[in-house]
């Protein structure tokens, strides 16, 4: 009994750090989602108006254009292209070949400054290469004759979403891949030799003894990815502002515009708290995984 | 016991001295969000001279975030001292009870040659007459254009016609290659689009919000006259005379647009004076023994242009409000104007006569003339950032097909409608 108590007290600056740098923030934030809180009127405060936000919310047609963009195009398309590019550069790094001419080294460093970079400098940068008038890409496209006018991939509704993928995937692949490299290199070289013993190529060995060591880290990256790229804001806004016109509107820039350059903050909070339960889902899985890998490893 | 007196009577001395120091110094902080840093550093060095006891900070913010993190800011009791705000804002911000009282100051200090001297007063002003800022500059939009180019393609006379502009634009690029007017197409928040379409909107008459005798306020146009304008700047980019990358381009300054004037890309824009005053710093630099080739001048079918400008604020929440009004009473002379904030006009008519003008800026001389305030669009209730999202993001949606003009015109039409 009198352990319990130390231990209670041991949790204090534990629980209420949680309630009021989390908690507290979170529960503000539902309940301006109930009201009709404006950001001209924010001294103030807002009126109850009940559910009305999220009725305006769920019939407003623009809505599920930036649910699709949000889930499909940056988080489906973005965090799919990471996981393969991630797992083929890991794959790539950690071979013979590459070691035989010891360039295991400076592939590594080279995956180290897109990830040291901020992504608003990586989005600057990024602008400039992809630039119509003054851009690396155009200007070699034009220059060799594969394009006779340059393109705003930026603003062309055909090359806009492949652009923002290449400049999200430019920033975040490095860690996706130095974290398969790490689970590849923890790949017993026991099963190898039996599996090689046992007759299996290249492939097979792959397919069947790496990539199923390899699972666990898979998924976690894919839920981590998942996070960090649907609530994303900076790239979208820096690098298209949500445009052309509404066309890269995710939900995250649909939050800013609807609080910051409408007003209406107490839609976006209900905005942000449908974000929130969304993500709440993958929090979820994320953490039955995490508890269950934890419990296996003890017992 | 000597020296310990000495220690003493040193010690002594010090503490008084802080105590003194601390006593007297007021520290102000002012957030000026222009490009001029250091210009305006100098300003406020000569400030802190001739007011011993006051120190200013300078802090800056990108003008996209200017508005909002104000609010925020000055909601919880924080932000700086003086706060510089595109004069669209002063009434919500005063609105929102962000902005200091300014009536009793200027009562007691007086301010310029008085407040009917200063342009854009109504909008530095609540309905019942609560002053919350001070004008401090005012522009407009002129197009500029490369004398040059325009010669070369055999255009003597500027079009003074939406139509003939047009017709001059396809000129340009068949017979010099250049582009004729480069419009900034791209559909931020903070769009050029949403002006250069009021612009065309005005020009014919029409408004997106009109305010009746009554005091009530109505929409001025129609959806097929908002579809018309939309039109008109698609066309520029359907034809190819305004090339697809202006669609990435959001800003009326973009420095795609400075760099496309400076190397005889680009042959018209319609910007504000400060960025012709970068286009003309810009081009001197790099053909030092060339003429200037830019010339400026009004719009097309006469039209009404805006007049923009800038006000100072004071925080609500400040503790210095006598010393914050000093500094702004400063800002607002004509030495400041001249010596340290070169090419804006001061929001005086009597500062205005005053100040020298150079040839090539003659244009926005005359369309200062014919520029209006934002009026109904600034009193009325729909805030104009909203207004111009709207507008800007529409426009976008037409440029790139996904939606028809009369779609995203019926949109605007509703929305305002709604609003109203």
């Amino acid at each position: 009994m009198k352990d319990n108590k130390f231990v209670f007290f041991l949790l204090i600056p534990s629980f209420f750090f949680i309630v009021f740098f989390y908690l507290y923030p979170t529960l503000y934030n539902l309940f301006n989602s109930f009201t009709d809180l404006n950001l001209f009127k924010l001294r103030k405060g807002g009126n109850w108006i009940g559910f009305e936000n999220y009725i305006d919310l769920f019939v407003d047609p623009e809505f599920i254009r930036v649910f699709f963009n949000t889930t499909i195009w940056l988080t489906l398309v973005g965090v799919a292209v990471r996981i393969i590019l991630g797992l083929l550069l890991a794959f790539l790094i950690n071979s013979e070949t590459l070691k035989k001419y010891k360039l295991t080294g400076l592939f590594q460093v080279s995956l180290i400054i897109p990830w040291a970079t901020p992504s608003i400098v990586a989005v600057v940068v990024w602008r400039m290469i992809l630039d119509p008038q003054v851009g690396f890409v155009n200007q070699t496209l034009v220059k060799y004759g594969i394009i006779t006018e340059p393109i705003a991939f930026l603003s062309n509704t055909s090359f806009v979403w492949p652009s923002i993928i290449t400049i999200i995937t430019w920033n975040t692949l490095p860690l996706v891949t130095l974290t398969f490299l790490a689970s590849l290199k923890s790949v017993p070289a026991e099963l190898l030799d039996a599996a090689t013993v046992d007759g299996a190529n290249k492939l097979q060995r792959a397919f069947y003894v790496i990539l199923p060591h390899m699972i666990p880290s898979i998924i976690v990256m894919i839920l981590m990815s998942t996070f960090w790229t649907f609530n994303n804001f900076a790239y979208v806004w820096l690098a298209t502002g949500a445009g052309p016109g509404t066309f890269t509107n995710v939900m995250a820039t649909e939050v800013y515009l609807k609080a910051f350059v409408d007003g209406r903050m107490g839609y976006s909070s209900a905005l942000g708290i449908v974000m929130a339960s969304i993500m709440t889902v993958f929090g979820i899985i994320y953490l039955r995984m995490i508890v269950k890998r934890n419990l296996k490893e003890i017992f | 016991m000597k020296t310990l007196v000495n220690v003493l009577i040193i010690v002594t001395g010090l503490l008084l001295t802080i105590k003194n120091a601390a006593l007297a110094e007021i520290e102000l902080s002012f957030r000026f969000n222009d490009a001029g840093q250091k210009e305006m550093r100098a300003a406020l060095d000569k400030f802190e001279q001739m007011n011993p006891g006051i120190k200013v900070e300078l802090q800056r913010i990108a003008w996209g975030s200017a508005r909002e993190q104000f609010l925020r800011e000055a909601a919880v009791g924080e932000g700086p001292d003086v706060v510089h705000i595109a004069q669209v804002w002063t009434r919500s911000m005063g609105d929102a009870g962000a902005l200091y009282d300014m009536n009793e100051l200027i009562e007691e200090h007086g301010i310029g040659e008085g407040w009917g001297d200063f342009i854009s007063a109504d909008l530095a002003s609540q309905d019942d007459g609560t002053i919350h800022a001070i004008p401090w500059t005012v522009d407009t939009f002129a197009m500029v254009y490369r004398k040059d180019i325009l010669e070369k393609a055999g255009i003597t006379e500027f079009p003074t016609t939406w139509e003939g502009l047009h017709e001059a634009s396809v000129q340009i690029k068949e017979k010099t290659g250049a582009v004729g007017w480069a419009i900034p197409s791209g559909s931020g928040p903070t769009n050029s689009i949403w002006f250069f379409l009021n612009f065309y909107w005005w020009s014919n008459g029409w408004s997106l919000v009109d305010r009746k005798a009554d005091g009530s306020y109505y929409i001025n146009i129609t959806p097929e006259q908002i579809a018309e304008g939309l039109d008109y700047y698609k066309s520029y980019l359907d034809k190819g005379i305004n090339p697809q990358s202006m669609l990435n381009v959001t800003n009326w300054g973009a420095q795609e647009l400075i760099e496309g004037m400076v190397r005889g890309d680009y042959s018209i824009i319609s910007t504000p004076e400060n960025v012709l005053v970068q286009i003309e710093s810009a081009f001197k630099e790099r053909y030092p023994d060339k003429s200037n080739p830019f010339a400026s001048t009004i719009h097309p079918k006469s039209s009404v242009t805006f007049v923009g400008g800038r006000q100072l604020g004071i925080n609500v929440n400040t503790e210095h409000a006598e010393a914050a009004f000093k500094l702004i009473k400063y800002l607002t002379d004509e030495p400041v104007y001249t010596d340290h904030y070169a090419g804006m006009w001061p929001a005086q008519k009597t500062l205005i006569k005053q100040l020298p003008q150079v040839a090539s800026h003659k244009g926005y001389k005359d369309q200062l003339i014919l520029a209006r305030s934002w009026g109904p669009y600034s009193t009325g209730p729909i805030p104009i950032p909203t207004m111009w999202n709207w507008v800007g993001r529409g426009a976008g949606s037409v440029f790139i097909g996904e939606k028809t003009s009369i779609e995203v015109a019926n949109e605007i039409y509703e929305n305002i409608k709604k609003e109203l």
